[in-house]
């Protein structure tokens, strides 16, 4: 798969000179509203569209590029045509009686799916403004206070969209709100510190320690992930380290362990979490017109996510599993 | 051998369920609470057919040796006296019912409503009902109980006490004389009652052969026995005291409400706790048998008058209770800043361990300020006790038909719609739908309120309300009804249902046929009338208007505007006859039948289909999920704010509970809701396959409960329309 968001992010669409909360945009795939899975409290999380990696399992397939795409759900089409009109390359067609998409075609301008009532063609990726994408979180703003909750920068990855993600994070603390950030860090250490004054938490992912088997599974090597991993433990943010189990990769008691062994002695890991491989993204990567390479793994049994945890409690890791 | 009370409730939890299924398989359909009836045996069983609340035909068991004295020539029975005496014979009819399992005795089997037939005397026709009907106005009128009675009154007297002050109050008042002979029947019929199953107690201990439960029955005839006449002195007592009460009500007028239990039974807990007379265990099997007889509704914990906490020992023990019968309840949790946080954690546990839909969450802070908004104080507006589905009375001094007043907006959307498009002289806007629209709802409204004031001329000549008479204050004392001025306070409910259906429907013609031109008026009339034929692409179209319910649209807008309006109207000036109305926003479980009489709705929705749910959004407003945050927050934004409920309704995924954590994150969300000034919460905790398994075949589950509405049913006992409406919101919740 190639990489096109790369290390460098040149693609970031955000520079420095449109950095007012009113201009500043960020391409968003989903605000989940009552999120109660990720980070303490009830919380908001923008989904920020790009990411560095490609791993192969990735549940969130519509959040690897940063550039919009068009997700097509045949069984939702009601063949009504309007996408054909709508098109202007004619990315859509019928053939022998079938709603054909020509993805090739596509250039995401997003006019079939406005047309497209049925459901059937989604655009996934809007711009936002800062402002816009902070007038939904504030929705929720009791129930942050009532919980200790707050927003959560994930994505994709926030770190593509950095200089969004950072007028996001300045603006979400000038209202007063517990912010956080899912993400790989796998980036210059710059960017990743230049977002830290404005986070209460960082939620970052480990997914191995091995280098090589690391850049198979998710294209790119670890070393500058790991290297961020040490020095984010020296900063006294709080820190949840999370491990994707996935089945073949690192579901083996010695890789966990090894993981393990890495944050063993950072001082402001909250507690690592193991969270079990599921297949509930393959849908969407039907409907991006992507080969699913996981379909053919099994979900981890929670007798084996309960050895893995005990294998972290061993080492004297506070834990979470599934 | 002697028996354990864990033994013994096991025992009663398994006689429940038989009991359960066979009104399964005998009324086929029970569209309401799970009450705790018991059919008569078949040999006293006369099975009848009527037009159920959701629009179909409901089969109703009746006591066949009864036969109701007419002394009208409709046939039917009418006034205090008629009523009082038809009741009396009618529970010398009533077999008794003694588990020996239980230690209390008593079981009811039949209503006594369905011998009212008619249940209106036809002279009195009232000349409303065209226009109401036209506004899909459902006016009270006829309706029965539906506020509260204060059981302490109850009590402090015992039957015997009560039947004094009748007989003292006639002598002062000989020109209600007919009131009185009513009251005095049901007092008496009462009575004799109790004395039958006192001797058939005795009876059965005398056959019984485990000692256990022949000392229960020997006891059951001594405590009943005292209380024929006498005021409850134990626990025991009070319970027992309070099942005659509240199956009296129930047969009588369907009535359900009761209050605090948690404070009228703590003084006797206390003494005989502190006594060494009373344990936990016991204390706690005596309130699991009273929840066993009947689906009464109680409130726990909340504010006294002065603002402390009411919350003691006896609300953790009837939590335990339902807890351990895990059989429908409706029981509510007053929250509010002072409310002891135990109880509030205990009430989210269980809620999500039993999955029944139990308890419900009430928010005294929207309640409170509400209710000060028409002129009462805030200790009165704290007395406002839970006891009915969505609703609050003062026990004892307020006489309100919560419940029993509605008007459907999808109704009054139709009307001012086809006004606008049949009137040749203008061109059809948003603008001008909108002003007719106010104008008709202002009509339903004004049309609601004649109706009220003919209910309140005219009830208590043709159906008084004798038993909560019983137990008010002024009712006896002045010789008049409730529904007569025999009361205090008079704060009568007008609900306003289908909300978001006529707010989507008001956004999708502003956004598709105004602002962006894809569709005229025309055409959209037309598709109406047709019910959208071969126009499914039309109908989406309209449909996908971002709804109510999503926070910041239009239709969250036109939602604030057409309950704003609502508001006024309804507020702007007392009925004619100058009763105060309070607005609030439910429809228990008529979303099906008000459904039935519109046609298509301008939000996609099909002709006849059912209508949104009380302040709900409708299922599937936000696509891929269903916040409940963004439900909490949209709910609160169309409170009326009069200290009636509009309440919110939640279908929680059992996974969003977990642990520690977990609850405390749904606690924040019941507190948020309520901080915002949110009035109820009824939650279901849905275990999602099973839910979708017991649909296909309702009969393996007859022990599935969910919350329907603001009452918790065995999801076997609903009809299949309403089973949909269940399915349907969960599915939502999984695309």
């Amino acid at each position: 798969m190639p990489i096109r968001e790369n290390l460098l992010l040149k693609r970031n669409n955000c520079t420095r000179k449109t950095l007012t909360p009113q201009t500043a945009k960020g391409t968003i795939f989903d605000i989940q509203r009552f999120s109660v899975h990720d980070g303490p409290g009830i919380r908001t999380t923008i989904f920020l569209k790009g990411c560095t990696l490609r791993c192969f399992w990735c549940q969130n397939p519509e959040g690897i590029h940063l550039k919009p795409e068009v997700m097509f759900y045949p069984d939702r089409c009601i063949y009504c045509g309007n996408c054909l009109l709508a098109c202007p390359n004619k990315a859509h067609v019928v053939k022998e009686d079938a709603h054909v998409f020509l993805r090739e075609k596509c250039t995401a301008c997003g006019k079939c799916a406005q047309t497209c009532y049925a459901g059937a063609l989604v655009l996934v990726g809007r711009e936002m403004t800062v402002d816009e994408v902070v007038d939904e979180v504030l929705r929720d703003k009791v129930f942050y206070e009532t919980s200790g909750g707050g927003v959560t920068l994930s994505g994709g990855d926030p770190i593509v969209q950095y200089s969004f993600s950072r007028a996001l994070l300045k603006k979400c603390k000038k209202v007063g709100l517990h912010t956080a950030i899912e993400t790989a860090a796998n980036c210059q250490w710059k960017i990743l510190a230049s977002l830290l004054p404005m986070l209460d938490l960082v939620m970052m992912d480990i997914k191995h320690v091995d280098s090589e088997k690391h850049k198979k599974a998710t294209g790119v090597s670890n070393k500058i992930i790991l290297n961020n991993a040490v020095r984010l433990s020296k900063t006294k943010k709080p820190l949840i380290l999370r491990v994707p189990i996935i089945p073949g990769f690192n579901d083996t008691k010695s890789e966990v362990e090894a993981i393990a062994e890495f944050v063993k002695e950072f001082s402001n890991l909250e507690y690592l979490e193991l969270l079990p491989f599921h297949r509930l993204g393959e849908g969407k990567y039907k409907a991006l017109g992507l080969e699913y390479s996981a379909s053919n793994l099994a979900v981890p049994a929670k007798e084996k996510m309960r050895e893995l945890s005990e294998a972290v409690k061993k080492l004297g890791i506070k834990v979470r599993g599934n | 051998m002697e028996l354990t009370y864990e033994q013994r409730l096991e025992a009663l939890c398994k006689t429940k369920m038989q009991q359960t299924r066979e009104k399964q398989e005998v009324l086929l359909v029970m569209d309401q609470d799970d009450h705790g009836r018991i059919l008569p045996s078949p040999e006293f069983r006369e099975i009848t057919e009527y037009m159920g609340p959701s629009g179909e035909m409901v089969r109703d068991a009746k006591l066949n040796n009864f036969k109701p004295k007419s002394n009208h020539p409709s046939g039917g029975f009418f006034g205090a006296k008629a009523c009082g005496e038809n009741f009396n014979l009618f529970l010398k009819a009533h077999p008794v019912y003694i588990n020996p399992m239980s230690s209390l005795a008593g079981g009811y089997m039949a209503y006594f409503m369905g011998y009212r037939n008619p249940s209106w005397p036809p002279e009195l026709a009232s000349n409303l009902e065209d226009e109401q009907r036209k506004y899909g106005v459902y006016p009270g009128i006829g309706a029965t109980q539906h506020f509260c009675q204060d059981m302490t009154i109850g009590f402090k007297l015992g039957w015997g006490g009560l039947l004094r002050k009748i007989r003292r109050y006639r002598k002062l008042n000989p020109e209600k004389s007919d009131f009185y002979d009513g009251l005095e029947q049901v007092v008496l019929g009462v009575q004799d009652w109790i004395r039958r199953h006192v001797e058939v107690a005795r009876e059965m201990a005398k056959k019984e052969k485990n000692p256990t439960l022949r000392r229960n029955l020997e006891e059951i005839a001594e405590i009943n026995e005292w209380l024929i006449s006498k005021p409850p002195r134990t626990f025991r007592e009070a319970c027992q005291w309070t099942v005659w009460y509240q199956m009296i009500a129930r047969m009588y007028n369907g009535s359900g409400s009761m209050g605090q239990i948690d404070v009228w039974l703590k003084p006797y807990y206390e003494r005989e706790s502190a006594a060494g007379t009373l344990t936990d265990e016991e204390a706690i099997f005596h309130l699991a048998c009273l929840l066993l007889n009947d689906t009464q509704y109680y409130q726990l914990g909340g504010p006294d008058g002065e603002g402390k906490d009411t919350t003691n020992k006896v609300s953790f023990l009837v939590l335990e209770a339902v807890h351990r019968l895990k059989a429908p309840a409706n029981i509510g949790i007053r929250v509010f800043d002072g409310l002891n946080p135990e109880l509030l954690r205990r009430g989210v546990e269980i809620m999500f361990e039993d999955k029944t839909g139990f308890p419900k969450f009430l928010g005294d802070k929207g309640l409170v300020e509400g209710f000060v908004k028409n002129g009462y104080s805030v200790q009165l507006a704290r007395q406002r006790v839970y006891s009915g589905c969505h609703w609050f009375a003062i026990p004892g001094r307020e006489y309100t038909l919560n419940d029993c007043v509605k008007i459907n907006f999808t109704k009054v959307f139709e009307v001012a719609f086809w006004d606008m498009m049949n009137d040749s002289e203008i061109k059809p806007s948003v603008d001008e739908l909108w002003s007719r629209f106010k104008k008709h709802l202002h009509r339903a409204v004004e049309v609601t309120k004649e109706g009220l004031d003919f209910h309140m001329k005219n009830m208590h000549k043709v159906f008084p309300e004798l038993v909560l008479d019983l137990l008010c204050y002024g009712t006896i004392e002045k010789g008049l009804d409730a529904s007569n001025g025999g009361v205090e306070y008079y704060n009568l409910c007008i609900d306003g249902s289908g909300l978001a259906t006529v707010a989507d429907s008001f956004a999708a013609v502003e956004q598709r046929v105004e602002k962006e031109g894809l569709l005229t008026w025309q055409q959209l009339a037309e598709h109406l009338k047709n019910d959208f034929k071969d126009a499914e692409n039309v109908r989406l179209m309209l449909s996908s208007v971002p709804r109510y319910g999503r926070g910041g649209t239009r239709a969250d807008q036109w939602a604030i505007r057409i309950v704003q309006a609502f508001t006024k109207f309804v507020k702007e000036k007392p009925t004619p006859a100058g009763f105060n109305v309070i607005p609030g926003l439910f429809s228990w479980a008529s979303m099906i039948s008000m459904g039935q009489t519109v046609g298509a709705t301008p939000n996609g929705r099909h002709a006849h289909a059912p209508i949104s749910h009380g302040a709900s959004p409708d299922p599937g407003f936000l696509r891929g999920g269903s916040a409940p945050t963004a439900m909490a927050v949209a709910v609160v934004s169309v409170q009326c704010g009069y200290g009636n409920a509009a309440p919110l309704q939640l279908d929680m995924d059992l996974g969003l509970a977990r642990g520690e954590e977990g609850l405390a994150k749904v606690e924040a969300l019941i507190k948020g809701h309520f901080e915002l000034g949110g009035t109820m919460i009824n939650m279901n905790v849905i275990d999602k396959k099973q839910i979708l398994k017991a649909h296909q075949d309702p009969s393996k589950y007859p022990n599935l409960i969910v919350r329907v509405t603001g009452f918790s049913a065995y999801f076997a006992s609903l009809s299949k329309n309403l089973r949909q409406l269940v399915v349907d919101r969960i599915l939502e919740e999984e695309t």
